[in-house]
């Protein structure tokens, strides 16, 4: 019967097959089986004895054997030729990898986007304004009077007296109120710039991040919240923090953030000062001067204004102890980050 | 400002407090304790003892031996200092004290050979005083043994309190005591004056004349005659050192110590160098000279207040008295002034001198009007019994126009809607009680407050929500933790930096922050720079007018501690002026946002794998290139080129749309390089941003993919030397016909094979059509066609 011939070649061709390990012996396997004059080939010839009814059942069977045996030879001549490739014992696998060139932002810049990462998602846009501003957006509509011992708080690069180097990024506050109408919901980063010496722990310029929520009812239990939201966010969900009355001439009333010191955990250390205390913001509840000068109406609406210092948020993160290291761009700093 | 809890305690009973408690709730108040120096912890070790014996040092000319007795040992103590003498009582550290707040631990010590068992102390060693001449001699009568801290009243808590300038109420002890009051819900007492008139009638001793009132609305005077000046008692002089002023006379003293009391600056004159016993205030009305009691002369600006006598300046009002006028240890007579000056004339004259005193620092945030005569007759009383002085009868107030308190409104809802919580009635009643605020009216929705003089910050009624949050504690406002967002359509202005600093940092480079403040020389290299008016330094008196000085000055930085193998970038503003004239507009000056890749040293260290290679203009190219790519703008933008050593580079490229130039870079000119001490090949480009942000940039539409072959063709070709290979790539372009979609060189070289002046340019093309299979003989006779074209019109030959 040809059914049995099919079944006792196909357990021949596994015994044949088994334990084959060099191409030799497997192309032998080949010729016995899979040639043109072949078993598997010599067992088709054999179909015309098949009677006419068993020919579509045993034609099956004869093309299933095929293909079983096709596949079977085939996985096992890719296993020895695999095996054939990796036997150079030699072939050094521990020589390096060709070098990529790589490069970074600043970590001042990836500082700053992770913070503006935190407040997109907390529904804030991002506006930005020049660097060379008027002293009336930089100091008159953020209620800085002129004589004004206030002033004294940032000191200022004049180009005369009516321009200067913006000392905060709060300018920016004063442009995107008079260009839009409530509710306002930004952040406002930026470089600003300081008049004075230049020492390990401050430089002539910097960066703040600067936000502002104007609407109809927004509240210092809402500022709070948000920035606390924030500051679990950013500098982990374990940090106590606190809020301490403060003074800024466009927010009223003001106060500032203080969170629990890294290094010692609110015990006490230099880098806290001994007090157990990190101050990282400023903010406030935004003053109705500043309302005034951009037309808005202080009874209607009430507003939350905050800031904090890029840089210094990368010497309390990552124990840089010289402001001015960030801005020599020395590569082996660069690297770092 | 150093604040004495012992000195509070004149005003309020703070025992049972903690200081830790006093410290926080300070600061949680608004007045920030930045530091906390508790005598009683610093001098808990040392003692008073007594020095029994003195020797010289055996081997050690300068040193002495001495024995001392701490009142429970006898020691042997080596002492350095000249002044130590055998039945001194001196302050005594046994070993194990604290020295110094802690900088250091006393221990036993073997000095040349001989053992010491302490320390006989200075002034400096306790932090006492900056003198380190010799130790500290003490009272004979102190007794051996007993510390210092009760021996010396070492036993106060001096606070250093961070002032902010709305709180010029705050900058005296009264005023903290205020503070501290309304925390702790406690009274405050200030103490009544108690003056013995025992002198002549004041109005026929002096008077005072106020001719500019507008800017001296008050003036206040007290006359003590016959005063003996000598050295304040020991009381006196030790609460001015622990708050770190430095003793003078009884006179100065007192006028000092009512100014930190009571927050009012006094001045003392000698009645007898005040001609015509005359007081005169007025403001000068050109520029004038006159000479303090630090014998400067100083230039007054016109408009500045004087204080005058019948005929000549005796002080600058408010800020300093003159030398022609001042206390001397001849004084007799003197007239204390406690005047009420406007903050802003004192502001300004202060900052046109550059001379700030503790004067007229409080004055210009803010004196009380309503408090001079207090402070003068305090004055008058101190000094009459610490000088043997005798009170001349009555004072002298001139007030033309009384300055009237403050009414605001508060409405109690408002406090709700900022705050976002409610306070109780009652709490806020008595919270602005204790601050000095008086009720006028009080209603069921609001109150009507009269505001003391001496709160000048407090005009408005959010002015008011914030005293009264500050002093109910901003802990007790709730934190929320939901928050409604509205919907509005939002913006991102820094949304196309963010992506072209990733960009630039993946295609490998690394980000440069620039100072933009630059010395003249660097900042006139290119551009129209701007100056600051008042810079730092000379290093720093310019704005840049573009990136790339900035970045050579980090390339040298850089080259100079080895690293020479620079990518780097920067996103930044550079500034440009407009017109010749001051800057008068935002129009007559230009601020862009720029950005610069510049590159330098090897593009490639060599390696197993791969050789060397050097940056150059096309490792600057194809990165430009890429990186335009990236931001979708590569086939937009013209190039032109030159080649003429003009402005910052050798040979250079320019981007631009529209005619207008968008970016400009190439191998920056040696000399410029030389002027930075760079001696290797420089490479940069620097693009204005605000230009590029401009481009409209076609929004992106999938393409199908090709579904037919493409069919490549490779040729080579001869040139003359100056043919160009953008000129070739165009015409091949333009003659080719629409199947040829793409074509690239692959190789250059010149040779003497192929002959001096020529160069060979061999060059990959594609074929295709995304709507059927090319044959290979429609493409050969493209391909032929070309060959022929080219050959033509560029005098090439095509290579066999």
């Amino acid at each position: 019967m040809l059914e049995d011939k099919i079944n006792r070649i196909y357990s021949e061709f596994e015994k044949d097959i088994d334990g084959v390990n060099d191409l030799k012996k497997l192309e032998e396997i080949r010729i016995k089986y899979l040639s043109r004059s072949g078993l598997v080939n010599g067992l088709f010839s054999e179909l015309k004895s098949v009677p006419k009814e068993n020919i579509p059942f045993v034609g099956k069977q004869l093309n299933s054997l095929r293909q079983n045996v096709t596949d079977r030879f085939n996985s096992i001549k890719s296993e020895i030729e695999s095996q054939k490739t990796s036997t150079d014992k030699d072939f050094d696998l521990t020589l390096p990898g060709s070098e990529i060139r790589l490069g970074s932002k600043h970590v001042l810049t990836q500082t700053l986007d992770q913070i503006k990462s935190i407040f997109k998602g907390l529904g804030f846009s991002v506006f930005e304004g020049p660097e060379l501003e008027s002293d009336y957006n930089n100091f008159e509509a953020l209620n800085f009077p002129a004589d004004h011992p206030a002033r004294d708080m940032q000191d200022t690069f004049f180009i005369n007296p009516k321009f200067l180097l913006r000392t905060h990024t709060s300018p920016v506050q004063i442009r995107v109120m008079q260009a839009y109408q409530p509710p306002v919901r930004a952040i406002m980063p930026g470089r600003v710039y300081r008049n004075e010496a230049v020492s390990s722990r401050s430089y002539c310029m910097f960066h703040q991040v600067e936000g502002l929520f104007v609407d109809t009812d927004v509240t210092f239990a809402e500022l709070k919240g948000t920035l606390v939201a924030f500051a679990h966010q950013f500098y982990g969900e374990e940090l106590k923090y606190r809020f301490r009355p403060s003074f800024f001439p466009f927010t009223e009333p003001s106060a500032e953030m203080d969170i629990t010191c890294f290094l010692c955990k609110g015990k006490g250390c230099k880098l806290c000062k001994q007090s157990g205390w990190l101050e990282i913001l400023g903010c406030g509840m935004v003053d109705p001067n500043v309302f005034q000068h951009v037309g808005y109406d202080s009874e209607k609406y009430t507003g939350y204004a905050f800031g904090m210092g890029i840089e210094r948020i990368g010497l309390l993160k990552y124990g840089i102890d010289d402001i001015r290291i960030y801005f020599e761009n020395d590569l082996r700093f660069l690297k770092q980050f | 400002m150093k604040i004495s809890l012992n000195w509070i305690n004149d005003f309020i009973d703070l025992s049972g407090i903690p200081v830790d408690e006093i410290v926080h709730k300070l600061t949680m108040s608004g007045l920030e304790v930045e530091d906390v120096i508790d005598e009683r912890k610093i001098y808990k070790d040392f003692v008073v003892g007594f020095v029994k014996e003195k020797k010289k040092h055996p081997n050690a000319d300068k040193l002495s031996v001495c024995t001392v007795w701490d009142g429970k040992h006898e020691l042997q103590v080596i002492c350095g200092a000249p002044n130590v003498e055998v039945n001194q009582k001196i302050v005594f550290a046994s070993i194990g004290t604290i020295i110094a707040q802690g900088q250091f631990k006393l221990s036993k010590a073997k000095i040349r050979g001989v053992e010491s068992f302490g320390m006989i102390c200075s002034e400096a060693e306790l932090e006492l005083s900056d003198n380190h001449e010799g130790i500290m001699v003490l009272n004979d009568e102190l007794k051996p043994g007993e510390k210092i801290t009760s021996a010396l009243g070492l036993n106060d808590v001096i606070l250093e309190v961070a002032i902010t300038p709305n709180r010029p109420d705050a900058l005296s002890h009264i005023g903290v005591a205020r503070d501290l009051a309304a925390i702790f819900n406690i009274p405050l007492t200030v103490p009544a004056i108690k003056i013995e008139e025992t002198a002549g009638k004041i109005s026929d001793i002096a008077s005072v004349e106020i001719i500019d009132v507008e800017n001296c609305p008050r003036y206040s005077a007290m006359v003590v005659q016959e005063v003996e000046i000598k050295d304040s008692p020991e009381w006196l002089s030790s609460r001015l050192k622990k708050i770190g002023l430095r003793p003078i006379n009884n006179v100065v003293d007192v006028t000092n110590y009512i100014m930190y009391e009571t927050g009012q600056p006094l001045h003392a004159f000698d009645l007898v160098n005040l001609e015509g016993n005359k007081i005169i205030v007025r403001s000068t009305d050109e520029e004038s000279k006159f000479v303090t009691l630090d014998s400067k002369e100083r230039v007054l600006p016109k408009n500045s207040l004087l204080i005058c006598d019948a005929v000549r300046p005796v002080a600058i009002a408010g800020i300093m008295g003159g030398e022609n006028s001042e206390v001397t240890s001849t004084t007799k007579d003197i007239l204390i002034e406690s005047a009420y000056f406007y903050h802003s004339s004192i502001r300004r004259t202060s900052k046109s001198l550059g001379l700030t005193t503790e004067s007229s620092y409080r004055f210009e945030r803010g004196t009380d009007p309503s408090n001079t005569l207090y402070a003068a007759q305090k004055a008058a009383q101190l000094i009459a019994e610490l000088s043997s002085g005798k009170i001349a009868e009555g004072f002298i107030d001139v007030y033309p126009n009384p300055i009237k308190q403050n009414e605001i409104k508060l409405r109690y809802s408002r406090i709700t809607k900022l705050l976002g919580y409610e306070i109780p009635q009652e709490k806020i009643s008595e919270i602005l009680f204790s601050l000095g605020c008086e009720i006028k009216h009080s209603g069921q929705n609001e109150v009507l407050l009269l505001i003391p003089t001496f709160r000048p910050d407090i005009e408005r009624e959010v002015d008011l929500i914030e005293e009264i949050a500050r002093i109910y504690g901003y802990d007790s406002i709730p934190t929320i933790e939901t928050i409604s967002v509205p919907l509005d359509i939002k913006h991102d202005e820094s949304y196309f930096v963010d992506n072209i600093k990733n960009i630039a940092s993946g295609l490998g480079f690394y980000e440069m922050i620039n100072n933009p403040l630059q010395s003249e020389s660097v900042a006139s290299i290119t551009g129209n720079k701007i100056k600051i008016l008042n810079p730092q330094s000379q290093d720093m008196a310019y704005l840049r007018t573009s990136l790339i000085p900035g970045a050579l000055q980090t390339i040298a930085r850089n080259i100079s501690v080895g690293e020479k193998d620079l990518y780097l970038f920067e996103v930044g503003n550079v500034f440009n002026k407009h017109v010749t004239d001051e800057i008068e507009s935002f129009d007559d000056f230009s601020e862009n946002q720029n950005l610069l890749f510049i590159i330098t040293g090897r593009a490639a260290k060599k390696s197993w794998l791969t050789e060397e290679t050097q940056s150059d203009f096309y490792i600057l190219k194809g990165i430009i290139h890429s990186f335009l790519i990236k931001i979708s703008l590569d086939n937009v933008l013209i190039d032109s080129y030159y080649n003429d050593g003009k402005s910052l580079f050798d040979y250079y490229f320019v981007k631009s749309y529209n005619k207008r130039v968008v970016g400009t870079g190439g191998k920056v000119n040696k000399n410029v390089l030389k002027f930075f001490d760079i001696n290797q090949d420089v490479f940069c480009f620097e693009f204005n941003l605000d230009e590029l942000k401009q481009i409209p940039i076609d929004e992106k539409r999938y393409k199908e993919l090709l579904k037919y072959p493409k069919v490549f063709r490779d040729f080579a070709f001869i040139f003359d030397r100056e043919a160009k290979h953008n000129e070739v790539i165009e015409f091949i372009k333009r003659e080719g016909s629409k199947l040829l979609k793409s074509v690239r060189l692959f190789d250059l070289f010149e040779s003497e094979t192929i002959g001096t002046n020529k160069k060979s340019m061999a060059f990959a093309l594609e074929y295709y059509d995304v709507n059927r299979t090319l044959t290979e003989e429609e493409v050969d006779k493209e391909f032929t066609k070309l060959i022929t074209a080219v050959t033509k019109s560029f005098n090439a030959k095509l290579r066999g």
